[in-house]
């Protein structure tokens, strides 16, 4: 909201306190100040009028002129000043500046010798006086004022406007008798309210039933109180100049001389009003109603709006002149040759007012007011200020009682506190008296005062009407500090008694995965939540996509939750790819949306991609990653998770592989049970699709989020022998796509078995996949590395190949095939 | 028999230097030393030396001997040593560059993240976590956000369709609507509803606003949120708050300051505001960071805490915002990015 400094000086005396001071007052009483705006003349001394009686060129510089000019018997008589304008001509009344003057810029102007002429004083531009930008030459005055005037009196009033963003829970404070009663009590200054001269007992026309037949309320709930004035014979102009400054001060366009009352009230007191011209109501007639579905409008934005049922209209005896609280019709409204007008001072009920403005998206500065809540206790004050205004400054008389339909409930609000409370609350001690000053300096006042044992005296406040927000002691904290100023608030060393736990399991899985793949080279990324529906169709089924859409997307590519981490990271490889910029390993933890029993969950997640493609040469390569490679780091961020991966049942992705490449990624675990990974290679259509050159690799791990434990339980220590292992390898020919785990399995189980109670299988690792020469086609040889160790002796040879022996024959009569 | 031993010598000495190769070198010594070399055929000469003369000679024997073996040694040891050489070939250029991977880099984001909950945790605040999606409950309801409130228009909050369900994240009531949480706030309600006072909780998460996308604007972007309940907490406790996170943060000479505000569940409410030399791209004197209140006590009621009884203060922050201005970074977009250049600067 603007405000303009003048206006706010008709109600509280700020002469004396800087712009700045004020700027700071106003935020620290809680309002921000988003801009200040100066607006015409500064107040200047020692800036007087002055009359150029001669002009000389400069004996020394061909630009300058030498003047005489008159600035008045007071300042001084006739003063020879240097002056380099163009328009320094004989005859003209200019502002000159005299010694002793500061200008903007605290340009001080003393007596001089310029180019070995003496000058005192000079003369001055616009630019000078920061009326303008431009300097062309002396601000010539017109219209011969008094020489020797002080300039102020000469030039239009110069203004501060601060704009200020009002908190919603202030709507007091969208007006400048508002802000006024802030800074009143700031700077403990008295607030001055407007003169209203006008009551209802000095009407004296004749009543004109003719132009208002009826006020009839049909929606009492939405529109408590309605009142409506008649004033007949009045002229339609322009608005007192300092009005118009006013108004175009605050923002608002000057328009003709009732409009801009209405405005001005509302801008004063913060209750919009309305102006009929009365000839415009059809039969005469108002009825504060609702609107019938489909009923049309022509708003003064000149634009034709369909109503819903519902929605609170002021009409006529046949249609809506006046969205209520909102808008007026285009024409129901005040003209050039208005004579009669009706008046229109109401209470609308905020939550009608905002749903009717968001339904029609149509706002106003009045529609504004109404939705934050205006005081309807201060209704009538606010009318007859209206009242007031019209008569002086468009003439006419007020015809007929006012008509008032509807009423308030007498306001009445109590809140008791003291200042031990107060103290308690704010941790530090302001003065009794201090705290009692500034919650009076709000126009609260105590009407009960009883001692207490420990907290000082309680005090009953009321509270004035336009602070619904005040409600509780706790509001009343607010209000002390607010006044005694948060600056003060005593500096202290923070107390933190031992109050320890853990962090969450899940901030506790995000960067131990962070740290584990920052260590492999892996960039961080961040990518957004919010993806298109497209670009997630590839990773998952199209009933789970539609189940992620947002029930109001704001961007078509951000419509839908992400269900997996994989593919923000192939958009941040594509753009440093198109960027040529040479990365390959980058990860993310965050959130992922997954199906789980028929529901979507929220899970924890991390995933990595790494590229071949790494745009990078090096003098000295490394070996390229493969599907091992990102099998490893999901290895890595499982087990950070708790789940050891290469003991759970890993497969091949099925068919639609979402995403992956088939026959080249892997998945383990299942949503399903609480946790889900898949690795390998990403579908190399897809990235041909993305634009991505090269292979890419990539792992997803996703936890339902309440599975994610912290650390696990502490183990307990195995003893281990310190005997000598005994070594056999083992070759076994399968078909080609038996798994290694299958055969790693297998052996195991025999070879555990041979060694029986007598010493113990240690651990059975492949060594060597082979196919080719010796290995008949379809078929590969899996070799396994078999270490036998007994606890108590060093194993001697007859008994291991015994067992190794049996560990063949059992294989051979499970079906395998012993490579010799 | 003294001349053949220096005259043995002599061409040991001259031939050993000379051996180049491991064989050429056996084949030497089984010449000089070996059953049928040249030293045993003299030493098998020592029968027909007289008596006599036998210790002088035998002495004469053992010195060649001994010379004999160190020159076998000699050329052996330096043979292992041009053996080594070969084996490791020319030595290293130690200014190339590892060709391996350099090590990754955390997103400044987390840094941010990290280091404020690090100084958190200093004075006692634990990291807690909460769900991303919300119910209008937790959101907005219990923190004083009633229903007309426009902070719960569809316009500046993503809702989920009516029909969507959520295994995980529980609800208040069966009729309300699921959102992605506008707030980090949120998580306040599900620990004091969770939790026994006294809490000490921060809880750093995306949090998600429907927004146009520019240079400040995001349509998820991450808050901290700190919150402490306990008995007797004042205004100047938070205020003691705010300083220690800022000069552990910036600097001694960080300064606070609290500006009157109005958020829904706190009362009373501050904007917080900081002042610090050396912050890159910042030309203001003050420069606002957050916002903060006393939490008001119908939050409490609402949660079951006696607000006669419990007191405390919460305090949120940007975390984007925090790291644009430690970085001097100037466009919020570019944190989602990621491009590597950006990645690589900050750790």
């Amino acid at each position: 909201m603007k405000l303009s400094r003048s206006w706010l000086q008709d109600y509280v005396d700020l002469a004396g306190i800087s712009d700045d001071d004020i700027s700071r007052a106003i935020t620290f009483l809680g309002f921000e100040v988003e801009q200040v705006i100066r607006t015409g003349a500064p107040a200047f001394n020692n800036v007087v009028v002055g009359h150029i009686l001669t002009r000389d060129k400069h004996p020394n510089a061909d630009k300058l002129s030498v003047c005489t000019v008159d600035v008045g018997f007071a300042h001084g008589g006739v003063r020879t000043i240097v002056c380099g304008a163009p328009n320094c001509d004989t005859g003209n009344r200019v502002p000159v500046a005299l010694p002793g003057a500061i200008l903007p810029g605290d340009f001080v102007i003393k007596e001089a010798t310029v180019r070995g002429q003496p000058s005192s004083g000079m003369m001055c531009s616009a630019k000078e006086l920061t009326l303008a930008e431009d300097a062309a030459g002396l601000l010539l005055l017109s219209g011969s004022p008094e020489i020797g005037a002080p300039i102020s009196s000469v030039l239009p009033a110069g203004d501060v406007v601060f704009d200020i963003e009002i908190t919603p829970n202030r709507p007091d404070a969208l007006s400048h008798l508002g802000v006024a009663r802030e800074l009143a009590a700031w700077f403990k200054k008295e607030l001055h309210y407007p003169a209203v001269s006008f009551t209802p007992a000095s009407i004296s026309a004749n009543p004109r039933p003719d132009l208002l037949t009826s006020v009839r309320v049909l929606a009492d709930t939405d529109c408590p109180l309605y009142t409506a004035t008649v004033v007949t014979g009045v002229t339609i102009k322009p608005s007192p100049d300092w009005m118009q400054q006013r108004l175009a001060a605050a923002g608002l366009r000057p328009i003709n001389n009732v409009v801009d009352i209405g405005n001005y009230v509302m801008l004063e007191y913060g209750q919009p009003v309305h102006a009929f011209d009365a000839t415009k109501l059809a039969n005469g007639e108002i009825i504060v109603r609702h609107a019938t579905e489909g009923e049309k409008i022509t708003t003064l934005d000149k634009k034709e709006r369909t109503l819903s049922a519902g929605m609170l209209v002021i009409a006529d005896a046949q249609h809506p002149v006046v969205i209520a609280g909102i808008m007026g019709s285009a024409d129901s409204g005040v003209s050039a040759d208005t004579l009669d007008l009706v008046l229109e001072v109401a209470f609308f009920k905020r939550q009608s007012v905002r749903a009717t403005g968001k339904r029609l998206g149509l706002g106003s500065d009045s529609s504004y007011r109404y939705e934050r809540g205006v005081d309807v206790h201060s209704l009538d004050e606010a009318a007859h200020r209206f009242i007031d205004l019209i008569l002086a400054h468009a003439g006419g008389a007020v015809a007929g009682p006012i008509h008032r339909v509807g009423s308030t409930i007498p306001w009445e609000r109590e809140i008791t506190v003291t200042p031990g409370y107060i103290n308690e609350k704010l941790g530090f001690e302001i003065p009794a008296a201090e705290m009692r000053a500034a919650l009076e300096s709000l126009e609260l006042v105590v009407t009960r005062e009883e001692p207490t044992e420990k907290r000082g005296p309680a005090w009953t406040f009321s509270i004035p009407s336009w602070r619904d927000d005040l409600d509780r002691p706790i509001d009343l904290v607010e209000e002390v500090v607010r006044l005694y100023g948060t600056e003060k608030i005593p500096v202290s060393v923070i107390t933190a008694p031992g109050l320890v736990g853990n962090d969450d399991p899940i901030v506790l899985f995000n960067r131990k995965v962070a740290d584990a793949l920052v260590g492999q080279g892996f960039n961080e990324c961040v990518n957004y939540t919010l993806r298109a529906g497209q670009e997630i169709a590839a990773w998952t089924t199209p009933a789970h996509v539609e189940s992620l859409a947002l029930a109001n997307p704001f961007v078509e590519d951000q419509s839908h939750l992400r269900p997996t981490l994989v593919s923000g990271l192939l958009e941040s490889l594509k753009l440093n790819q198109s960027r040529g910029v040479t990365a390959s390993r980058f990860f993310e933890t965050g959130r992922v949306f997954l199906e789980r029993n028929g529901q979507l969950s929220e899970c924890v997640a991390a995933a990595f991609i790494l590229a071949e493609e790494t745009g990078e040469r090096s003098w000295r390569p490394r070996e390229a990653a493969d599907f091992y490679t990102a099998k490893h780091h999901a290895e890595t961020i499982a087990a950070i998770a708790g789940i050891e991966l290469g003991r759970q049942p890993t497969a091949l992705v099925a068919a639609p592989a979402h995403g992956w490449q088939t026959g080249h990624a892997a998945v383990a675990g299942d949503i399903k049970h609480g946790w889900t990974a898949t690795f390998g290679l990403v579908d190399l259509a897809h990235l041909k699709a993305l634009g991505i050159t090269g292979k890419v690799y990539a792992g997803f791990f996703a936890i339902v989020s309440e599975k994610v434990t912290a650390d696990a339980d502490r183990r307990s220590f195995k003893p281990f022998s310190l005997q000598p292992a005994a070594l056999r390898d083992l070759a076994v020919v399968v078909p080609a796509t038996t798994s290694a785990s299958e055969v790693q399995k297998a052996i195991a189980k025999h070879a555990r078995a041979a060694a029986g109670t007598a010493f113990a299988l240690e651990s059975v690792d492949i060594f060597d996949v082979y196919t080719g020469k010796g290995v008949p086609e379809g078929q590969q040889s899996l070799a396994y590395a078999l270490t036998f160790r007994a606890s108590d002796r060093t194993l001697n040879d007859d008994e291991v190949n015994a067992a190794f022996t049996k560990v063949q024959t059992d294989l051979t009569a499970a079906g395998y095939q012993i490579r010799k | 028999m003294q001349d053949q031993l220096a005259a043995l010598l002599a061409k040991a000495a001259a031939e050993l230097p000379a051996v180049a190769t491991r064989p050429d070198f056996e084949a030497a010594k089984a010449r000089f030393v070996g059953p049928n070399g040249e030293l045993t055929a003299l030493m098998k000469q020592m029968g027909s030396v007289p008596k006599e003369q036998k210790p002088v000679v035998g002495k004469l024997v053992n010195e060649a001997k001994t010379a004999l073996q160190a020159h076998l040694d000699a050329a052996l040891s330096r043979l292992e040593v041009g053996e080594i050489a070969a084996r490791l070939g020319p030595a290293v250029d130690p200014t190339l560059p590892s060709p391996d991977r350099a090590p990754g880099t955390f997103h400044p984001l987390t840094l941010v993240r990290e280091e404020m909950t690090r100084i958190l945790r200093k004075v006692g605040f634990t990291v807690v976590e909460g769900p991303e999606v919300e119910t209008e409950y937790y959101c907005f309801d219990a923190l004083n956000t009633p229903s007309d409130h426009p902070a719960r228009d569809a316009q500046d909050t993503f809702y989920l369709p009516e029909s969507a369900r959520f295994g995980n994240v529980s609800k208040k009531s069966p009729h309300e609507k699921y959102l992605l949480r506008t707030h980090t706030s949120s998580v306040q309600i599900r620990t004091l509803l969770k939790g026994q006072p006294p809490i000490r909780i921060v809880s750093p998460g995306r949090v998600y606003r429907r927004d146009t996308t520019d240079a400040t604007h995001s349509a998820n972007f991450h808050q901290l949120e700190c919150l402490y309940v306990d008995k007797n907490v004042t205004v100047r406790d938070l205020k003691a708050l705010l300083d220690y996170i800022f000069a552990s943060l910036l600097g001694k000479d960080t300064k606070t300051r609290f500006r009157p505000h109005y958020f829904g569940y706190t009362e009373p409410s501050f904007e917080v505001d900081l002042s610090a030399t050396h912050l890159p791209k910042v030309n203001k004197p003050w420069i606002e960071i957050g916002g903060c209140g006393m939490v008001d006590p119908i939050v409490f009621k609402d949660v079951g805490y006696d607000p006669e009884v419990w007191s405390g203060y919460a305090f949120g922050m940007g975390l984007e915002r925090l790291a644009m201005l430690l970085y001097g970074i100037d466009d919020i977009r570019t944190f989602y990015q990621n491009d590597a250049r950006f990645l690589r600067q900050f750790a």
